[in-house]
């Protein structure tokens, strides 16, 4: 086989497979929730930095919750995410007034970081 | 001068004309692999496509490359000094910050390293090796910083456009073998093949490196971020 004919083939492999992944796939860029809509009351949770991480926050179970961070987040701990069930939710909370909207959740601790993984927290909900 | 005698010998009956044939072949072995892992397993898996199938598309191509560079120096087998670290340098920077960076982006930080820095050292200690201590030391260095960096960049740009960063990376990085490729032609162009091979390792590499890529991604341990 020449040369030519094999990249082309490998050209038309790339097109067909890359294109199969990029259709099928939506976006595995995390985005906020803007567009999403959260039905219920919802709450409020003010995220605080203790050391290196966020404090513990709690919750309760059942009504979508509204997230801000306090003055003392600093740094990349202000941009938080969270990983519910597959999918991410991630805001950067640039002034304690921006909130990130998480549907109600279920009983549970669910762990979340800040955007580069370096500082963790953990929402309890009951 | 030389760069039109390398784009001839492409063509030719000398490693170089094999090179894309390699990458033929390990790209098309790879996608066979990940189609039947896909069409028996992967398909169940909630938001494969998003989650993991950009990062397994670009594996594929990243190791075709890497796998072509590896049959090429292995055909000529020694080199001066100079160049040998420089391959050394170039496959284990490349090779270690690539999977890093692939391995980051799905199951955090410290298996992207991990990873990273194992496949980087792995590939620099094969490709260095060609020149001797220096090559493989050079190769050790660079598998071992390329894999961190990799895995560090991708968690870095987590929240940030990471596909658009990765398929910039890609293209950099591809660009960066193929120089290495019409480095070890310029070196090499009047030597003599020294090794004649099929392409079984071509094949069994690229069977290795994607099967271990796709399980870690899929069943591998993952950082708090991703739940």
């Amino acid at each position: 086989m020449k040369n030519t004919t094999v990249l082309l083939l490998i050209g038309i492999l790339i097109f067909v497979v890359g294109g199969f992944v990029f259709i099928k796939a939506k976006s595995v860029n995390i985005e906020g929730n803007e567009g999403q809509i959260i039905t219920g009351e919802m709450q409020q949770v003010v995220l605080s930095q203790d050391g290196y991480n966020y404090k513990d926050t709690i919750a309760e179970a059942g009504r979508p919750l509204s997230i801000s961070a306090d003055s003392s987040v600093g740094g990349c701990l202000r941009s938080v995410v969270f990983n519910v069930k597959g999918k991410k939710y991630s805001k950067y909370l640039k002034s304690p007034q921006d909130t990130l909207q998480l549907p109600a959740l279920s009983k549970g601790t669910y762990t979340f970081s800040c955007s580069m993984g370096m500082g963790y927290g953990k929402l309890v909900v009951n | 001068m030389s760069w039109k005698e390398f784009r001839k010998e492409l063509n030719g009956n000398r490693v170089e004309g094999e090179l894309i044939k390699t990458i033929f072949y390990s790209v098309l072995t790879s996608f066979i692999i990940l189609g039947l892992l896909y069409y028996l397993k992967f398909r169940f898996v909630d938001n494969f496509m998003s989650s993991y199938g950009y990062f397994m598309f670009f594996a594929v191509l990243s190791y075709a490359l890497l796998i072509s560079t590896f049959r090429q120096v292995r055909a000529y087998r020694e080199f001066a000094c100079m160049s040998g670290m420089m391959i050394g340098m170039t496959t284990g920077m490349i090779g270690g910050f690539l999977p890093g960076f692939f391995i980051a982006s799905t199951n955090g930080m410290f298996v992207g390293s991990i990873f990273g820095m194992f496949i980087g050292i792995t590939l620099g200690i094969f490709n260095g090796r060609c020149c001797g201590i220096m090559g493989v030391m050079e190769g050790i260095m660079a598998g071992f910083m390329g894999g961190l960096m990799g895995a560090m960049t991708a968690f870095m740009l987590f929240n940030d456009n990471l596909i658009a960063s990765m398929v910039i990376i890609f293209l950099i990085s591809a660009t960066i073998l193929f120089l290495l490729n019409y480095m070890v032609y310029r070196e090499m162009k009047v030597e003599e093949r020294k090794l004649k091979e099929d392409h079984l390792w071509t094949l069994v590499i690229s069977f290795v490196l994607i099967v271990l890529t796709a399980w870690l991604m899929i069943y591998g341990p993952k950082s708090g971020v991703f739940g």
